[in-house]
């Protein structure tokens, strides 16, 4: 069970995020604050693992909190989702590595993904399956990106990318669910991304390793990249060998 | 500006100068009448004001636009014959002058009066020249603004607008009772869709006082009005977007799209039981932007019911707009292409947003 505490001014806002982790099965909530220092004295009383927390609330603001609670080095930094109603926090949010950053009023799916995440980032703190130097040479890599999306803010991990497209001067991620457009080179996006794990196989673009079937050459000759959801993407000539060896290595 | 200006100034202007030549020709000993001096001048400063305000009367504002060449090849040698028509119009008022000369021609006395004058005649040219220009500067900046302030104007009624759309009766109260019998047998729908309300009023209301917007931003606005829209008809109209990937950064008045979907929606789709469709297009002709949005429904009925009425509101707003940001170089048009199928197309000179939008995009751990 991943002890949790609540941290918002709101009654209504705390019940409502209560009633929704009760379809959480992993959480258990240990304790519910309305003010900074009420949340500082619980999270050190009660060592949770997990803390939603409002950014706005009376006495100081969210992250006066968690510099004051990272300044204790006898308590462990929770995870951290943020919940507000504002969306101007994101990237500080996104820079202390929160886990998630909820606009409120937010859905029980757009909750759960929050969970999720949290969870596996708990879990994978737990259980160090990292050796040190991988651990090293994936940092240089993007772990997560931040974007604002339709009215939304989202820290998108980037093993959820299925494969990404170029359209001009934009891409488009596309997830198992929707597809993002962010106004960023592609060229840049494949620096961002561990090649172990993502491949460009076209000047328009790149795919996540994990969702290819198989590369097949089509009747006319072209060789295009199969992806587990049967979308095909057309792969250029000169990008074929690296997919080769990626499937002679697998 | 009114004739008495001109007439002030000249009355003003003749007046110093006959005090200054009277106190001139005293210190010399020699005595000349003040009136006559006063007459002189005045003639010669009145006409001067009558040429000024012709001047600004017919040629204004032609005076106000022309350029180097024209003012080199043109107005030069104008004003030149003017100083000259002017002296000899003096001259003939009076045959007597210059005082204490022997009396000669009336050609030989324009010359000698050109000798004197001509200087003085083009400066005041030039400089009612120059002022004219400096007055269309100015007005021509006081029209600029008036229109910016229209603009502005424009623009928080189409966001009110938007905002009155999205919160209109007919969308809210249907939206809220959509929420309403969700809540009872899927919460989490019910969940949803407050969410997807609230980040479409959000992003209305966070665009700020931007006129013009990326067509990407437009898009997404208008992808989430129709998520919401798509709930309340049970997704039986199928949506089609379609932007060519270069003209995501292409520049739209914001908000020009939403009045246009919500008019298909409620007077195309929301009239028949079936399947319908709504198409949006973007795409490049030569170097224009064009949109389309084909909805299915019931076609155009000019006869029909007081909706109509409201039905042309929104479009009508929509062309405003269009104009006030594009004069003389856009189109609009609606019309049928088949009896169940209505087809709004707007062109507009197609111009990229040069600085993107801060973007949050990063990268991280």
């Amino acid at each position: 069970m991943i002890h949790t505490v609540l941290a918002d001014d709101e009654l209504l806002a705390r019940q409502k995020l209560r009633q929704m982790l009760r379809q959480e099965p992993e959480i258990e909530i240990v304790g519910e604050s309305s003010t900074a220092l009420e949340t500082i004295e619980l999270v050190r009383l009660s060592r949770p693992e997990l803390l939603f927390l409002d950014v706005r609330m009376p006495g100081k603001d969210a992250f006066s909190v968690i510099e004051e609670l990272s300044s204790d080095s006898a308590v462990a930094m929770p995870a951290i989702v943020f919940t507000t109603a504002y969306d101007g926090y994101a990237l500080r949010a996104f820079e202390i590595h929160a886990v998630d950053y909820l606009l409120k009023p937010f859905s029980s799916g757009r909750l759960h993904t929050s969970v999720q995440r949290a969870v596996q980032q708990i879990h994978a703190k737990q259980v160090p399956a990292l050796s040190q130097s991988s651990e090293a040479t994936a940092a240089q890599y993007a772990k997560r990106i931040v974007f604002k999306s339709r009215g939304r803010i989202l820290f998108l991990p980037v093993g959820s990318i299925r494969w990404i497209g170029a359209e001009e001067n934009y891409v488009r991620i596309c997830t198992d669910s929707e597809s993002h457009l962010l106004r960023e080179p592609i060229g840049r996006m494949e620096e961002k991304l561990d090649p172990q794990m993502f491949l460009r196989v076209h000047r328009s673009s790149i795919v996540n390793l994990q969702y290819v079937k198989e590369v097949r050459t089509e009747t006319g000759g072209e060789s295009v990249v199969v992806l587990l959801s049967g979308q095909k993407l057309a792969m250029s000539r000169s990008y074929r060998t690296r997919i080769n060896e990626w499937l002679a290595r697998s | 500006m009114h004739p008495a200006a001109f007439l002030g100034v000249g009355a003003l202007l003749a007046i110093l100068f006959a005090l200054q030549e009277w106190v001139e020709v005293h210190q010399m000993s020699r005595h000349v009448s003040f009136m006559l001096l006063l007459e002189a001048w005045g003639v010669q400063y009145l006409l001067w004001a009558l040429i000024c305000w012709m001047l600004w009367w017919l040629l204004g504002s032609k005076l106000q636009r022309v350029n180097l060449f024209w003012a080199i090849v043109g107005v030069l040698p104008f004003s030149i014959a003017t100083s000259v028509v002017e002296e000899m119009i003096w001259v003939m008022c009076f045959p007597n002058l210059p005082l204490h000369m022997a009396h000669m021609d009336f050609w030989p006395r324009v010359f000698f009066q050109l000798r004197a004058e001509m200087v003085d005649g083009l400066v005041i040219f030039w400089c009612a020249f120059f002022l004219f220009r400096a007055v269309g500067y100015y007005q021509r900046f006081r029209e600029k603004e008036a229109t910016a302030a229209q603009l502005q104007i424009e623009l928080v009624q189409a966001q009110l607008h938007a905002v009155r759309a999205n919160l209109n009766p007919h969308f809210l109260f249907n939206t809220l009772n959509s929420i309403s019998s969700l809540m009872r047998t899927d919460v989490s729908a019910a969940d949803l869709m407050l969410e997807q309300f609230s980040n479409l009023l959000r992003m209305s209301l966070e665009r700020g006082n931007v006129l013009l917007i990326p067509l990407r931003d437009e898009m997404e606005f208008v992808e989430m009005y129709m998520a919401m829209q798509d709930r309340r008809f049970a997704g039986r109209v199928s949506q089609d977007l379609r932007v060519q990937p270069e003209l995501h950064d292409a520049l739209v008045p914001a908000m020009i799209l939403q009045p246009i979907l919500e008019n298909a929606y409620s007077h195309g789709l929301s009239q028949i039981a079936g399947a319908g469709l709504l198409k949006i297009e973007a795409r490049k002709e030569d170097s224009r932007l064009r949109l389309d949005v084909l909805n299915s429904g019931v076609g155009i009925n000019p006869d029909r019911s007081p909706q109509f009425a409201g039905h042309r509101l929104g479009l009508t707003h929509v062309q405003d707009r269009l104009r006030l940001h594009f004069p003389g170089a856009h189109t609009f048009s609606i019309r049928e292409v088949s009896p169940d199928k209505v087809l709004v197309s707007i062109t507009l000179p197609l111009r990229l947003c040069e600085s993107p939008p801060e973007v949050l995009t990063r990268y991280g751990a």
